[in-house]
């Protein structure tokens, strides 16, 4: 591990990076907590889906930056990835809602408790 | 000329088996009913002609066959086979004598019977046969003890024919278990013989006993759980009440099975094993004792009973106790040959009772009266096998009874002679008492269409009655070997005297009122216990209901509450916990996202705390 | 403080207030936009990740696409139920409890962890990305391709009319 480390010192010590890895980090950590307090209080599911948005949000920050700062290109792609995604999740959830409001006339999270033990 | 008698009696033996054979696996033979009762009767026919060719003209001559059977080391271990003796040639005799002449009389008393139901009926009769005849030819108490249990589980059968009958279905299991107490006692008490001698055959034991290698220690607690075996089978006190019961059975199953043959190999066996019991005397002692008071016992309360059928049943009991007490004073030859007459004249009686029952169609004696009129037949053998249990010269009872009483005196068992004196003064009397009521006497009601017995019945019937006759009239030619003292000739005929003059005077004359004479002390109080059984029953209930049922309350109890409430409380904690951690399904999404966060939250904090670690 | 530390704070203040308000505002609608705001602020930290193609794929794809499908359902459910949608919160505090939980732990986790000192960005994103896509994500990118077909279809049949 010591290697790892004498490797790390020897690089170039930053590239006009303005803040540092670690304030990014700080800002996908409180946006996907911001997220997710939104999926744990809104009781509109639509508001629920826009919570999910702001969690996949930081989730792609932290993957920007890691590539940024590591160097390498996967995390773009992988960031690249996920937004596809997201947006794909984004358009079956919003077509779900509406299913699931046209059969129970609500989009509240609280009344869709069929699962109820 | 010994091998060849030795076949004889297997040939015997084999007769009734292979009919039984035959009914019970040919099926449409057996449903045929009276075609299946003409195979049993034949086969049993053809034994008794052979056993009355051993009989007279064997070799005469004592004969064994031994065949080993379980092995064992240094020999086999038990051993089947036949013994051919004085006691067992004249058992075959009577035997397969009372046993054909029994299901002949069936052939006309169970005519109604549906053809399956006859078959059945034969079949078991069969299989009976073949039990008692391998029964008395046993040369070892295990043998005899198989045999022993066949025919208690023919006597359960055939008690049970009735089978819709609840009243004979109890009776059945009545008389099963409580023989079945006794056997308890035998199988202990053979099992324990054989610990301690290492065989179950008779011929070595009854040598220990000669050499005097028996008694061995405990010698007395053998003898006596084997006694116990014969207690049960031959009805003594106080396992005695199943008898009475097992007359729910057919009238001519009682004639055969609870008078003449199976309930005598108690008897049979305490004959059989006597050079043992001698060996034992205090055992001895108390078999004569039980056997008196026994006697006596149902005696009274045959005097009180009102059902033919059960005024006999209690005369059985009474007469297997008179020879019970004969081998209990030493006497076991006068005992057996109490033994072969009672067999043939008990056998007639209840034939007879049959008859009278198959004409009249009730077993009250009440309600029957002056029936010699109308069935002249029938009153004259009945009238035979009264006077032959009831000990009047030339009859066999009275020759039989009297070399029992002889012995008793000889022995010096003063009480035993004095109860077994007054027991044959009663066995008149109620004998008397039913020939009075249902024969003579006044007419109870109209029997226009009371007639004597079919030819099938009356063959039997007659039979019977001529052989008891016969026999009365053998004995007292040949009576010479006997010595006993003229007065108690003069005893034995008194009583006799003495119980029919009673009954005559208090059922024919009326000279003295019966009621009147059973309310006097001491009688009132006899004749009030004789007509509750001296509670025996009620003991045996109440001991069944208190005690049995007493447990099985106690165990439900324990199985209800105790192993069920273990149960329910653990399936009540399930149930319980189950409502309780069933509020956390509240069925919300984000109540399941809160679990995620807290498992997020977890597993940080996790790495917080273990991953820093360096 | 430079200029591009300003600039960054500036943005991540924007990202967080408009994050917040997205959870907060009792309007529906209101908060659909302030989504679309934090999308945008997103894909400002994105250009300053020096990352152009992902400002412009989160600017053309995210804050329009998305935001505009938002929109769609909200106005569809509205027309359906035939008054306006509010968005109400359950439970406000118990949930900004927790998600201030996650926040310390994550920060916690950060805390005192010195940042590994940077690489140089790579260099020629776009054609890197391209030829990634094109090399090694190859498999991915076409499964990609499926998925999104598969969830038009998907939203297609769950949105469709009862007949």
């Amino acid at each position: 591990m010591g290697g790892v480390g004498e490797e790390r010192r020897s690089l170039p010590p930053t590239s006009n990076d303005p803040v540092g890895l670690n304030a990014y980090l700080i800002l996908a950590a409180l946006v996907f907590s911001v997220g997710l307090a939104g999926v744990l209080t809104r009781r509109n599911a639509i508001g629920i889906l826009l919570g999910i948005e702001l969690m996949l949000n930081a989730v792609n920050i932290n993957l920007a930056a890691f590539s940024r700062f590591g160097g390498d290109l996967t995390g773009v792609v992988f960031a690249l990835f996920t937004i596809a995604i997201t947006v794909a999740e984004m358009g079956v959830g919003l077509a779900l809602v509406i299913a699931i409001f046209r059969a129970r006339r609500t989009v509240e999270a609280d009344r869709l408790d069929l699962l109820k033990g | 000329m010994a091998a060849q008698d030795l076949r004889d009696a297997l040939v015997v033996l084999a007769l009734p088996f292979a009919a039984f054979l035959l009914l019970g696996v040919v099926r449409p033979l057996r449903r045929r009913g009276r075609l299946a009762g003409i195979v049993s009767i034949v086969a049993v026919a053809a034994a008794l002609v052979v056993a009355v060719r051993l009989e007279l003209f064997g070799a005469g001559s004592d004969a064994v066959g031994l065949w080993p059977w379980l092995p064992g080391d240094g020999g086999p271990m038990a051993s089947v086979g036949a013994v051919v003796d004085v006691l067992s040639r004249k058992m075959l005799v009577l035997v397969t004598l009372v046993s054909l002449l029994v299901q002949i009389y069936s052939l006309g008393y169970l005519h109604e019977e549906s053809a399956p139901g006859l078959g059945r009926y034969f079949a078991y009769h069969a299989l009976f046969a073949f039990s008692m005849l391998g029964l008395v030819l046993s040369p070892s108490f295990l043998q005899m003890f198989i045999f022993w249990e066949l025919v208690g589980l023919c006597s359960y059968l055939l008690i049970g024919y009735y089978y819709d009958r609840p009243s004979a279905a109890r009776a059945a299991v009545k008389a099963f278990w409580i023989t079945r107490l006794g056997d308890l006692g035998f199988v202990a008490g053979i099992v324990m013989l054989w610990a301690a001698t290492g065989t179950f055959d008779f011929a070595p034991l009854f040598a220990m006993a000669k050499e005097g290698t028996i008694p061995f220690e405990g010698f007395g607690l053998v003898m006596f759980l084997i006694y116990l075996g014969a207690v049960g089978k031959s009805a003594q006190f106080p396992l005695h009440v199943w008898l009475p019961d097992a007359m729910e059975g057919p009238t001519p199953v009682s004639a055969l099975i609870h008078a003449a043959t199976m309930v005598t190999a108690g008897v049979f066996m305490v004959t059989r094993a006597y050079p043992l019991f001698v060996a034992a005397p205090d055992v001895l002692w108390l078999i004569g004792t039980v056997g008196a008071f026994t006697a006596l016992l149902a005696a009274t309360m045959a005097c009180v009973e009102n059902d033919i059928k059960r005024v006999l049943a209690y005369s059985t009991v009474s007469q297997l106790s008179f020879m019970m007490a004969a081998i209990g004073s030493g006497v076991p030859r006068a005992g057996f040959l109490h033994l072969l007459t009672h067999g043939l004249f008990k056998a007639l009686l209840f034939l007879g009772a049959g008859a009278v029952i198959h004409a009249v169609g009730t077993n009250d004696i009440f309600r029957m009266g002056r029936l010699f009129r109308a069935l002249p037949g029938t009153g004259t053998v009945f009238l035979v096998g009264t006077l032959a249990l009831a000990g009047i010269p030339p009859l066999p009872g009275f020759f039989s009874k009297e070399a029992i009483l002889t012995g008793v005196w000889e022995s010096g068992r003063t009480g035993v002679f004095a109860v077994l004196a007054l027991t044959a003064f009663l066995t008149a009397f109620y004998m008397f008492r039913v020939m009075f009521v249902a024969f003579f006497g006044r007419a109870h009601a109209p029997y226009e269409h009371a007639h004597d017995a079919p030819p099938s019945m009356a063959v039997p019937l007659w039979v019977l009655a001529g052989l008891t006759v016969l026999a009365g009239l053998r004995l007292a030619m040949g009576g010479g070997e006997e010595h006993a003292p003229p007065w108690l000739l003069a005893l034995s005929l008194a009583l006799a005297v003495a119980g029919f003059v009673l009954a005559w005077a208090a059922y024919q004359a009326g000279v003295v009122s019966a009621s009147a004479l059973a309310s006097t002390f001491p009688l009132s109080l006899v004749d009030s216990l004789a007509r509750r059984r001296y509670f025996l029953d009620a003991l045996y209930a109440g001991l069944y209901r208190g005690v049995m049922l007493g447990f099985s309350r106690l165990i439900g109890w324990i199985d209800r509450y105790l192993v069920d409430g273990l149960l329910n409380f653990l399936s009540a904690c399930t149930l319980r916990g189950g409502d309780l951690l069933r509020g956390i399904q509240s069925g919300r999404a984000q109540d399941y996202l809160y679990g995620v966060a807290f498992g997020l939250l977890a597993l940080v904090v996790w790495a917080q705390l273990w991953l820093r670690r360096p | 403080m430079t200029l591009a530390v300003a600039a960054f704070w500036a943005v991540a203040a924007v990202l967080l207030a408009s994050s917040l308000a997205v959870i907060l505002t009792p309007n529906l609608f209101h908060s659909v936009l302030f989504l679309a705001l934090a999308l945008a602020a997103t894909a400002c930290v994105f250009l300053m990740l020096e990352s152009p193609l992902l400002f412009g794929v989160q600017l053309l794809l995210y804050g329009l696409g998305a935001v505009v499908f938002a929109v769609f359902a909200i106005m569809l459910t509205e027309r359906l139920v035939g008054q306006r949608i509010t968005q109400a919160s359950r439970w406000i505090v118990n949930g900004l409890i927790v998600g201030a939980g996650v926040a310390a732990a994550v920060l916690g986790f950060l805390a005192g962890r010195p940042a590994p000192p940077a690489a140089a960005p790579p260099a020629d994103a776009v054609a890197g990305v391209a030829r990634a896509l094109t090399g090694p994500f190859a498999l991915p990118f076409e499964l990609l391709a499926v998925l999104l077909v598969a969830a038009l279809l998907g939203a297609v049949y769950f949105a469709r009319a009862e007949e």
